[in-house]
Order: C-alpha cells, then sequence, then structure tokens
C-alpha cells in the first residue's frame, strides 16, 4: 500500500514537474519571439530615423536652394526691370534720335557745301531730339547748342531768347511759348552797321520801347578793334533788327571797351543801360539812364560804376550785368571769374538804387558748377507768364568744357523774394 | 529496506519539487520579461509610425520642393536669358548713343569755330568725330 502512495506521489510530481518545464518553455518561447519582433521594429526604427534624416536633410537643401534661386530671380527680375526701363528709356531715344542724326548729317552735307547758316538752321531744328544725347533735361537745359550769353523776353504768350553771333547769325534768336520746347528762328540781327566786324557779336539785350523792340548788343569797331556797344531796332521781337548807327553808343576804349549790355526799367518808368568794361583784371561794371527812345543816353548822365571784382570767387572778373527789382530791393545778377572755363559762375549784388552803389549779396555764387553743368554764367532774369521770376543761363556740358564747344541754354524757376536770390533746383 | 525505498521516494520527490519550482521561477522570469518586451515593442511600434508620418510627410515635401525648384530654376533661366538679350539691347543702344553723341559734339564744335570763322578749328573738329560719326550712321542702320 505504501509502496503505491509512493509510486503515486511520484507520478503527480514528474507531472507536475514536466508541466512546469512545459510552461517555462512556451513562455521561453514567446519572448523569444517578442524580442526578435523588437529587435526588427527596433532596426526599422532605425532605418526609418536615418531615411528620415536624410530626407530632412535633402527637404532642406532643396529649400535653402529654393531660397536661393528665388533671391536670385528676384535679383535677375530687379536688373531685367532696370535694364528694361533703361532699354525703354534708350529706346525712346533710339526713335528720336534717328532724327537728331538725320539733322547731323544734314548739317554735315551744308557745312561740306560751305552753308553754314543752312547747318545751323538743320542742326537747331532738331534740338529736341538731340538734347537726350546731352542729358541735361534735369539741369534745365532746354536748348542743347551753343547759345552764349543769352536773354530771354516775354511777348504776350511767347517767349524769345537772343543770343551770341553763331553760323546761323551775327545774333541767334529762337522761341518757345512753354520754356521746355524751344525752336530756332533764325538770325535777328541780319546786317551789321559798317564800323562793326563781323563774326564778332555778342551778348544781345533787348527791350520794348514805345511799341518797339530795342536790342542792345556788343560789337567789334573794325578799325580799332574795340569792344563796343550798339543798338538795333525792329518792329516786332523777332526782327529784323535794324542798326543804321554810323557809331557805337558805348565803348569805353580807354578802359578797355565795353560789352555785355542789359536794359533794366525802374518802377518809375526810368530805363537804364547796364554793361562791363574792361577784360580780366580790369573788369567794372557800369550804368546809366537811357532816354525817352531808348536809342541813347539820357542829357547830362554819365555813367556809374556798379561794381568791381572783390571776391576770390569772381578771379578778378565780373561781365554780364542783369538788374532787376522786387519787393524795393535792386538785386543785381552778374557772371564772375573766367568765361572759358568751370569756374565762371553767376553772383549777385543788392543795389541802392539802379546807378548803385552795389555789394555782394553773398560772398559765394548763387550758381556755379555742379549738378550737371558746367561754368553757368550770362544769366538773364525774366517773368512767365504768371509774372513769376526764371533765369535763364548758358552752361558747359561737363566733360566739354571750353572753345570750341557749346554753351547750352539753360533755364530754372528763381525766387527772389528774400533778401537773398536763390535759383531753385533743377526739375522744380 | 523499507527505508531505503521512502528515502529514495522522498529523494524523488524532492528533486521533482525542486526542479518544478525552478521552472516555475524560469517561467516567472520569462512572462515579466515578456510583459517589458511587449510593452517596449508596443512603444517602438508607436515610434516606428510616427516616424513612417515623419517620413511620408517630408517626403512629399521633398517632392514639392523638388517640383518648385525646377520651376524657380526655370523661371531663372528665361529672367537670366531675358535679361542677357535685354543687356546686349542696352549696350548696343549705349553704343549708338555715344557715338552719335561724340559726332553732333564735333560738329557742334566746327559750326562754333566757323562762327568765329575758324574754318582749320572747324575742319579738325569734324575731322576728329569722322569715325564717330559713321559708327552712328551704321549702327542706325
Amino acid at each position: 500500500m505504501g509502496a503505491v502512495v509512493a509510486m503515486a506521489g511520484l507520478g503527480v510530481g514528474a507531472w507536475y514537474d514536466a508541466h512546469a518545464h512545459l510552461r517555462a518553455g512556451a513562455e521561453q518561447s514567446s519572448l523569444k519571439a517578442a524580442q526578435h519582433h523588437l529587435g526588427v521594429l527596433r532596426h526599422r526604427v532605425t532605418v526609418t530615423n536615418y531615411a528620415n534624416t536624410v530626407t530632412t536633410n535633402r527637404r532642406n537643401d532643396l529649400e535653402a536652394s529654393i531660397g536661393t534661386a528665388l533671391a536670385q530671380l528676384a535679383g535677375v527680375d530687379t536688373s531685367l526691370s532696370s535694364a528694361n526701363a533703361g532699354a525703354s528709356l534708350e529706346g525712346v531715344s533710339i526713335n528720336t534720335l534717328d532724327t537728331c542724326l538725320g539733322g547731323v548729317q544734314t548739317a554735315l552735307n551744308e557745312v561740306s557745301a560751305n552753308n553754314n547758316g543752312a547747318a545751323a538752321n538743320a542742326i537747331s531744328a532738331v534740338s529736341g531730339p538731340c538734347a537726350q544725347l546731352d542729358g541735361g533735361a534735369n539741369a534745365g537745359l532746354v536748348y542743347p547748342f551753343d547759345f552764349p550769353d543769352p536773354d530771354v523776353i516775354l511777348v504776350g504768350r511767347t517767349y524769345y531768347a537772343y543770343a551770341t553771333n553763331s553760323v546761323a547769325g551775327n545774333i541767334q534768336i529762337i522761341s518757345s511759348t512753354d520754356l521746355t520746347h524751344w525752336a530756332a528762328i533764325g538770325n535777328a540781327l541780319p546786317s551789321l552797321p559798317s564800323w562793326a566786324k563781323p563774326d564778332n557779336t555778342w551778348a544781345p539785350s533787348v527791350t520794348r520801347v514805345n511799341g518797339s523792340f530795342l536790342m542792345y548788343y556788343a560789337a567789334e569797331v573794325t578799325a580799332s578793334d574795340t569792344q563796343c556797344i550798339s543798338v538795333a531796332t525792329a518792329s516786332q521781337p523777332t526782327g529784323p533788327f535794324v542798326d543804321a548807327s554810323s557809331a557805337p553808343l558805348e565803348c569805353q576804349q580807354a578802359l578797355g571797351g565795353s560789352i555785355d549790355p542789359s536794359t533794366f526799367t525802374d518802377s518809375n518808368g526810368l530805363s537804364y543801360l547796364l554793361w562791363k568794361s574792361g577784360g580780366p583784371g580790369s573788369s567794372k561794371l557800369w550804368a546809366e539812364q537811357l532816354n525817352g527812345a531808348g536809342t541813347g543816353f539820357a542829357p547830362n548822365t554819365t555813367p556809374a560804376q556798379l561794381l568791381v571784382p572783390d571776391q576770390p570767387w569772381e578771379g578778378g572778373t565780373v561781365e554780364a550785368p542783369d538788374l532787376v527789382i522786387a519787393n524795393g530791393h535792386y538785386f543785381l545778377f552778374f557772371s564772375g571769374n573766367n568765361w572759358n572755363s568751370a569756374n565762371y559762375a553767376v553772383g549777385v549784388a543788392r543795389c541802392a538804387g539802379p546807378l548803385g552803389p552795389c555789394a555782394d549779396a553773398t560772398p559765394t555764387p548763387i550758381l556755379s558748377s555742379g549738378n550737371g553743368i558746367a561754368g553757368p554764367g550770362g544769366a538773364s532774369v525774366f517773368p512767365d507768364t504768371t509774372g513769376a521770376p526764371w533765369i535763364a543761363f548758358h552752361a558747359w556740358v561737363p566733360g566739354a568744357v571750353g572753345f570750341p564747344n557749346s554753351r547750352d541754354l539753360y533755364v530754372r524757376r528763381l525766387d527772389i523774394s528774400g533778401a537773398a536770390p536763390s535759383v531753385a533746383a533743377p526739375g522744380t | 529496506m523499507l527505508v531505503a525505498c521512502c528515502a529514495l521516494v522522498g529523494a524523488g520527490l524532492g528533486y521533482l519539487l525542486f526542479d518544478a519550482i525552478q521552472s516555475n521561477h524560469q517561467y516567472d522570469r520569462a512572462r515579466h520579461t515578456l510583459g517589458i518586451t511587449r510593452a517596449t515593442t508596443s512603444v517602438v511600434s508607436r515610434d516606428l509610425a510616427k516616424a513612417r508620418i515623419d517620413l511620408k510627410l517630408v517626403t512629399e515635401q521633398v517632392g514639392n520642393d523638388s517640383t518648385a525648384l525646377a520651376q524657380d530654376t526655370s523661371q531663372l533661366e528665361g529672367a537670366k536669358s531675358a535679361l542677357s538679350a535685354a543687356q546686349a539691347h542696352v549696350l548696343e543702344q549705349t553704343s549708338l548713343i555715344n557715338s552719335l553723341h561724340a559726332c553732333l559734339g564735333g560738329v557742334e564744335q566746327a559750326l562754333n569755330a566757323l562762327a568765329v570763322g575758324s574754318q582749320t578749328m572747324a575742319a579738325n573738329a569734324l575731322h576728329s568725330v569722322s569715325a564717330s560719326c559713321s559708327a552712328a550712321v551704321n549702327a542706325s542702320g
């Protein structure tokens, strides 16, 4: 009996032990499978993360490339816009420059045929298109050809500008209705008096007296080579002006001659002639009352000295006077320094009256080289159709200073409302 | 004899019991480890799923960026080409303008010299710009 119980106990123990082994073995198998799965998953995570990193780097590279491409595109677009704007501007120029070129070719042909007047007319006729070449419109350039010592008057609603001689004639005359576009009219003074030397007529000044137009101008006396002032008359501003004089109006031979005439009419109706005597180092500005007809000086008058060079910028020369009155102030505009250089400039003096005395309003010029012009001078102050003051002057194109280069015509607004006049910035 | 048999049975039972206890301990350890492994597997599975989603997203972005870059590059090439053409045009016109400017300057100088009766200076002025005038005429067609 005991043996049976013992065997049974051993059997049960053996079964229990075997069952425990089986259960532990199965769990171990499950664990191995789970660990293998985990290993696979971890490998996949590693691979996926690596792929993620690589792809992210590629994305970042691409985005950087896109950024670079867009920046380049923006830069190229800007350059393209500039180039297209330039091309457009140039295109406009090209269309009109063909006209300019045509005028130049005609002028060349006329020069070859010794038709100098026709050459001048041909080139003046294309002033608008050719003005683009000088690129000076922003500086106030309105006539891109030689037009020295300009004088501008307003008759009705038309502006007339007169200037020193050219191949077009003794005194150039051009006209405009807007101060921007000017057309050549021709030669305002077809004939010179017998005493005057050809090719030496300068600095005209035109004024209206009793319905007639008087032109004062400088000419050289053939017999003495002295520069003098004479006067011509015309019934209309376009001329022809006629000078029937047998002798000049003013010479001051002892002072080296007289040039650069200009007229001034005071608020009381009396008119005066202003001019310059002498050369470099001895120049002076003068004024004397004119007679009622304007063809001579008033009886019992003598020239009054207005100004001598006394400022460093003037370089020993003052010339080209032009007197205006504003708010009771007499402003004497004048040019100083060497006309044939970029040092030439425009200054202003204040005067007690038309016969002086005058003193510099500012120690420096109000208009000098810079901002697209060189050596401005020969100023002429005139009102526009509204009465607002403007200043016309000649100037060299920077880089082309000195004869035989041209002194082109410029006009700008002028402020003479204060104690010292100021020339408005170009384009204002 | 009986005592020996009893001892033998007891030893057998003791061994079986000890072995069963060892197996149970092994089972418990395996089960515990399996639990941890399954929990870890769950976490790793989530990580993998997230990584795959991220990868898909980034891959899509790469695709989009590649397309955008291709477009931008194409635009850039087009703009560069247009810029080159415009610059060449401007250069050509600038050359013409420079020639015409020089020609005009010479003609003006000649006329200004003639105005004061200087034929020699006028001839020199024209001679000095003859090449520019020819270039301007040729360039303008």
